[in-house]
């Protein structure tokens, strides 16, 4: 059976709302919801622009509601956390009093029997405010709007950038050819896959295929590489903090050449080797795990793959080649 | 094959943070730029081709349905394109090779970044730890490049100067360093060894939009006065990333571009023929070893061309008026940015950096490992040369 990791990437992006976005969730935060003129008809929530011809529109912004009646329904029995709530509850479209349009909100009903086309219904707005459309925490039947408890009220100032926090979720199949790699270097052995019809031998099995002959590699492609070579080439990076880094300090990759083939590893980390001492042509042999250490089985640019933890330098005497920092790859 | 031509040119002033404007906003400031210049409304639009670098760098999922009624593009064909850095120059190509088709008659391409609402180095490192950055991606091709052709250290720095006093010239531009110079590119911090700081790009808020028409529509505007870049020839190609004996100095992929591009506009002797390039160089190292791997400039001798300044505005083969990459890098926006440069020289439209007498440019885009490549020529007629 394929085996699969699963890894989560998230990242708190901004969102820049501009003049008429902005002005919109500034005014939810001041409990008052604004439409924008766009000719005889006010459009909720509002635009820069007509979304039908794409002209620009003035930013001629009137207030609507805060009632409204619901157009259409859809009611949700079973609400999943990313749901605005924690309760059996409709999503409606709901076109507010003065506008041309119906807004997408929850609407807090109790039951889909409590819900009807043309029904009226009011906001409930959250006691604090951030200028979000989240202020609105819902409709609830009726046409007098009310405050989810103390009103606290908003920011006090324009609101002109929103948070937005995207996380999501991959689950990656691991090839049997990668976990058979992986294996090998758990016994301290680092296996290729040689392309017949052109030599080139490709280190580990996560892209168990030639893509220079377009050609699929098994296991009778297999072949033992060595466990010494020489750099080639470097890289030196000053890490950049950004959310998810997990280096502080200078590190680096190198690219090593295998003694006796024509492999490079890219992207190799380096033990005991300082940044300033880097240089092409510097001999090294493969530091590994000592065999019963659980190792990381994600492999990819810059990381270690299974045991195989970097190479060290083995003391031997530097190459001089003209030609070897030319092999990146 | 239908002749094409661009007949309108837009981009935004770039910025480190345009917070100022919407996702929406921020496009709509270069697409109206375009039309303006191209004399046309929406309504004259057949078709919108929209290009970005990945999705994770702004965290909006499809963004050419989130923007295709910011573009007027409702109720029309609306296509995406990605191809890594060099994304923005094949959206021009795929804008335009909707009108050589002959299936479309006006289409407009756009491209965009907004740098300040993600991360970068977050994004290209596919949201993991340790991420390489451009910079450390490319350090590596730099250092060979530098072995091989033994140019001095100092060509980098003048390339960091060059492009950076063109950028004065332009309004446009997101760099403005008045007082740069030699020694203060040689101060500045290093990067990612060979890198320095003041060698590479900027991280900037901006887009860029491109009318482009068929001959009808280009010889009215040249009739009204407002002269078209016709597009004499395009080409995109790609490589894999990484195999045994792949040389990022010299990508096959580039090599063949630039022949293909160079055949299809009819050009023998690029370097003699052509009066400009907007090359994509997002470190300084980039410009000798593009120059090289364009046919512009024999192999090793790259360097020697920006040593003797004949790569500055003003030069024998001025490249990057506009002040390039190194000046203004709204990644997906960058490579179209290259790719209306050129068409703007050839039209005589690009103000205080028009290269004087420009009759044939080249716009070119790569992108991830050195690994796309995508190219236009454009000329101030469909037979320059005779």
């Amino acid at each position: 059976m394929t085996r699969f990791v699963e890894s989560t990437i998230t990242f708190p992006y901004k969102r820049s709302l501009g003049p008429v976005t902005g002005a919109f969730m500034t005014a939810l935060a001041d409990k008052r919801i604004l439409g924008v003129r766009n000719g005889t008809d006010v459009l909720v929530p509002p635009m820069e622009w007509d979304p039908a011809t794409g002209a620009e529109l003035a930013a001629d912004l009137v207030e609507v509601g805060p009632a409204g009646t619901v157009e259409s329904w859809t009611w949700v029995p079973e609400p999943t956390e990313q749901h605005p709530l924690d309760r059996p509850f409709a999503f409606a479209f709901i076109r507010l009093d003065g506008a041309a349009n119906p807004l997408l909100h929850a609407l807090d009903a109790g039951s889909p029997a409590a819900v009807s086309a043309g029904m009226r219904v009011a906001p409930r707005w959250r006691e604090e405010r951030i200028g979000h459309i989240t202020d609105i925490a819902c409709f609830v039947p009726g046409v007098r709007s009310e405050v989810d408890g103390t009103d606290v009220g908003g920011p006090g100032q324009p609101v002109e950038l929103m948070d937005y926090t995207a996380a999501i979720t991959y689950s990656t199949p691991v090839l049997a050819m990668a976990d058979h790699a992986l294996a090998a270097t758990r016994e301290h052995r680092l296996i290729g896959l040689r392309c017949p019809t052109c030599d080139r031998v490709y280190v580990g099995g996560d892209r168990p295929y030639c893509p220079v002959d377009a050609l699929e590699l098994g296991a009778d492609a297999e072949v033992e590489l060595p466990n010494a070579g020489t750099i080639t080439n470097f890289i030196v990076v000053e890490p950049v903090q950004y959310p998810g880094q997990t280096v502080t300090e200078q590190f680096a990759r190198v690219f090593v050449l295998l003694d006796g083939t024509d492999v490079v590893l890219t992207y190799q980390p380096v033990i005991d080797l300082p940044v300033g001492d880097i240089h092409v042509g510097v001999r090294v042999s493969a530091v590994w795990a000592p065999r019963d250490t659980p190792v990381d089985t994600f492999s990819g640019i810059g990381r270690p793959m299974g045991s195989l933890l970097g190479w060290t330098p083995s003391g031997e005497s530097d190459v001089h080649d003209p030609d070897l920092v030319n092999r990146i790859y | 094959m239908i002749p094409c031509a661009v007949v309108g040119v837009g981009q935004t002033h770039h910025r480190s943070k345009r917070r100022d404007v919407s996702f929406g906003g921020l496009v709509r400031e270069a697409v109206f730029r375009a039309l303006d210049d191209a004399r046309m409304t929406m309504a004259d639009i057949d078709a919108v081709v929209l290009g970005k670098a990945p999705d994770l760098f702004e965290g909006v999922m499809k963004p050419e349905l989130y923007l295709s009624d910011a573009l007027g593009a409702v109720g029309k064909p609306m296509f995406r394109v990605h191809t890594a850095g060099s994304v923005g120059g094949t959206t021009g190509l795929v804008a335009a090779s909707h009108v050589r088709a002959g299936k479309h008659r006006t289409v407009l391409a756009v491209a965009f970044e907004k740098q300040s609402e993600g991360n970068a180095q977050f994004a290209l490192g596919s949201g993991r730890g340790a991420s390489l950055g451009a910079g450390g991606s490319f350090a590596p091709f730099v250092r060979a490049y530098i072995h091989r052709s033994g140019a001095p250290e100092h060509i980098g720095w003048t390339v960091a100067v060059k492009d950076r006093l063109n950028a004065l010239k332009n309004p446009y531009a997101h760099l403005k360093i008045a007082d740069i110079s030699i020694d203060k590119v040689r101060d500045s911090p290093m990067m990612w060894d060979p890198i320095r700081y003041l060698e590479s790009c900027p991280s900037s808020d901006g887009a860029c939009a491109v009318v482009i028409t068929d001959e009808e529509g280009g010889r009215a505007a040249a009739a009204d006065g407002r002269p078209p870049a016709w597009i004499l020839g395009m080409s995109s190609r790609s490589e894999a990333g990484g195999f045994p004996g792949r040389d990022p100095v010299r990508p096959q992929a580039c090599l063949q571009c630039a022949q293909d591009v160079y055949q299809e506009a009819g050009i023998t002797n690029p370097r003699e023929q052509i009066d400009t390039a907007e090359l994509y160089v997002p470190f300084s190292w980039h410009e000798p070893l593009w120059l090289e791997a364009h046919h512009l400039a024999d192999e090793g001798a790259g360097w020697q061309l920006v040593d003797k300044g004949q790569t500055e505005l003003g030069g024998s083969f001025p490249i990057n008026p506009s002040g390039g990459v190194l000046s203004t890098n709204p990644i997906g926006a960058s490579g179209l940015l290259r790719f209306a440069e050129a068409a703007n020289q050839v039209r005589g439209a690009a103000g205080e950096h028009q290269v004087d007498g420009a009759r044939v440019a080249l716009g070119m885009a790569y992108g991830a490992q050195s690994q796309y490549f995508s190219m236009w020529i454009v000329a101030n007629n469909l037979q320059p040369f005779g």
